[in-house]
C-alpha cells in the first residue's frame, strides 16, 4: 500500500492541463494552413497538388477575376500545398483550435485580378503572377530595364504570341498539309 | 424504427433530405446551453468513417487528455446521449442507420460533425457511394476539422459545442488591392544557388523540410559576412543540435562552393 502510494506520487499527474492552459505540439506539427494573400500569385500550383479538393480555384472571364478558395472542412493538413508554393504564400501552422459553430466560418476566399491580353484583350494571368515572373527574371540575372521593356510582351496570351511570332506569314508557302488560315 | 416515417428519410431525386429541428426543439437546447450543470453524454455514431476518428476520441477520453474530468462520457446507446458525434463521409449503406441514431437520441440533443470527412465528406467528398458529409443527413451544431481532429482539438470542439469556449475561426475574403507585389525569395542571393540548393535540400530530406532548411541555409548564406560560414554554420548547427541536418547542411556548403553545372559525386 506505501509503495504504490510512492509509486503514486513519483509518477505525478498526466493530464495535460489543456483547456486551461495552451497546449505546447510537437514541431512540424501540421495544422491550419495559414494562407498570406499578399504574398499569392493565384497560379494554382496548390489547387492542382491539394488531394482533397479542399483548395480551389475559380476563373470569372466576364469579370476579369480568379478566385482561391479553402474549405477547412475538408483539408487533410498534407502539406502538399505548403510543399508546391512557389512564393511561400500558404504554410501549416501550428494552430488546431478549428472547431466552428458555422460552416460559414470553414471557408477563406482570396479574389486576383486578371491581366487582360494586350492584343486580343481577353484577360489570360493574373497580373500579380506576370510581376512575379519579371521579377525573377530580374533575379536570375537580367537587367530590370531591359525586362521592364518586355512588359507588352509578358502580357501578350500565348496564342497572339504565336500568331506574332510567325514572320510574314502571307510568304509561306502552303504545303500539302496546310491550308491558309487553317494551321496558323 | 416505432413513430419513425421512413419515407421520409429515403433519398428523393439522389440526396437524402436533412432532418430539420424543430423551433421548440432549438428553445429547447439554448436553455439547456445557458446554464448547462451537468456531465454531457457522448455517443459516436460512425457513418462510414476509416476509424481515425475513433482512434481520435478514444485518444480524447484516455488519462492523457482525459474529457472524463469534464463530465464528457462516452456511452454505448443514442438513448443515453447528449451529444451525437457523426464521423465518416455517410456513406449510402449508413444513411438510415445514422437517421435511426439521431432518431433515437432524447431532445435536446447537439449534433457534432467529426474530422474532414464528416464537415464536408473529406477525401471522399465526390465518390459516387457516400452524401458528402453530415450536414446532408442531420441539422448539425459544431463542426470539427481535421484528418482526424487532435485530441486536444477534440476538447476543443466539445466545448464549443457546449457554449463553454467561443470559436476563433472566421471566414476571410481578401481582395487583391492596388500595386500588391509577391516578394521574390532570397532577393541577395543569384537564383541558380537557390535553385541548386533547395533542389539538394529536398532531394536529401523532402520536400517540406528540404525547403525549410534550405531557407535557413540560404538565410546565413545571405547575411553580412563579419564571420566566416563555416563559423555561422556552426552556430545554427548547435541550435538544432541534430546529426541529420548536421550532414545535409555539409552537403549544402559543398553544393554552394561548387560552381553552377558542377555537380557533386
Amino acid at each position: 500500500m506505501f509503495k504504490l502510494l510512492k509509486t503514486v506520487i513519483k509518477t505525478g499527474e498526466a493530464t495535460v492541463r489543456y483547456p486551461f492552459a495552451p497546449l505546447p505540439v510537437s514541431p512540424g506539427f501540421r495544422g491550419k494552413p495559414e494562407y498570406d494573400p499578399t504574398q499569392c500569385i493565384a497560379c494554382g500550383a496548390c489547387t492542382i497538388a491539394c488531394p482533397a479538393n479542399a483548395l480551389s480555384m475559380a476563373t470569372d472571364v466576364e469579370q476579369g477575376t480568379r478566385t482561391w478558395e479553402l474549405f477547412l472542412g475538408r483539408c487533410i493538413f498534407c502539406a502538399r500545398c505548403e510543399e508546391v508554393c512557389p512564393t511561400r504564400a500558404i504554410a501549416l501552422s501550428p494552430e488546431f483550435e478549428l472547431a466552428v459553430g458555422n460552416k460559414a466560418d470553414l471557408y477563406q476566399r482570396a479574389t486576383f485580378t486578371l491581366t487582360a491580353c494586350r492584343s486580343c484583350q481577353r484577360p489570360f494571368a493574373p497580373s500579380k503572377e506576370i510581376d512575379y515572373a519579371m521579377a525573377l527574371l530580374v533575379h536570375s540575372g537580367l537587367e530590370a530595364d531591359a525586362v521592364a521593356e518586355q512588359r507588352a510582351h509578358f502580357e501578350t496570351c500565348p496564342e497572339c504570341k504565336r500568331h506574332q511570332s510567325i514572320p510574314d506569314s502571307d510568304k509561306l508557302t502552303l504545303g500539302q498539309t496546310t491550308t491558309k488560315g487553317g494551321a496558323l | 424504427m416505432n413513430g419513425i416515417d421512413r419515407g421520409s428519410f429515403l433519398p428523393a431525386g439522389g440526396a437524402p433530405t436533412p432532418i430539420s429541428e424543430s423551433e421548440q426543439t432549438r428553445q429547447l437546447k439554448s436553455t439547456l446551453l445557458k446554464d448547462i450543470q451537468r456531465s454531457a453524454y457522448v455517443y459516436r455514431v460512425d457513418c462510414g468513417g476509416c476509424n481515425g476518428c475513433e482512434i481520435e476520441i478514444f485518444a480524447a477520453i484516455t488519462p492523457i487528455f482525459d474529457a472524463e474530468r469534464f463530465g464528457i462520457k462516452v456511452v454505448a446507446s443514442p438513448r443515453h446521449a447528449d451529444i451525437l458525434l457523426f464521423t465518416g463521409a455517410v456513406t449510402r449503406a449508413m444513411l438510415t442507420p445514422a437517421q435511426r441514431a439521431y432518431e433515437a437520441a432524447p431532445n435536446p440533443k447537439i449534433c457534432i460533425a467529426y474530422g474532414a470527412c464528416g464537415c464536408g465528406g473529406g477525401i471522399f467528398h465526390d465518390l459516387y457511394c457516400v452524401w458528402g458529409g453530415t450536414d446532408k443527413v442531420v441539422p448539425v451544431d459544431v463542426y470539427i476539422p481535421g484528418c482526424p481532429p487532435t485530441p486536444a482539438a477534440t476538447l476543443y470542439g466539445f466545448a464549443v459545442a457546449l457554449g463553454l469556449l467561443d470559436q476563433k475561426l472566421k471566414a476571410g475574403h481578401h481582395r487583391q488591392g492596388d500595386a500588391e507585389r509577391a516578394l521574390v525569395a532570397h532577393p541577395g542571393l543569384p537564383l541558380d544557388l537557390c535553385v541548386r540548393i533547395e533542389r539538394e535540400a529536398r532531394r536529401m530530406v523532402g520536400y517540406r523540410d528540404g525547403r525549410r532548411i534550405a531557407d535557413d541555409f540560404l538565410e546565413i548564406l545571405a547575411a553580412p559576412a563579419n564571420q566566416p560560414l563555416a563559423d555561422r554554420v556552426h552556430r545554427y548547427l548547435q541550435t538544432e543540435d541534430d546529426p541529420r541536418l548536421a550532414e545535409v547542411i555539409a552537403r549544402l556548403v559543398d553544393v554552394s562552393a561548387r560552381p553552377a553545372g558542377q555537380e557533386a559525386p
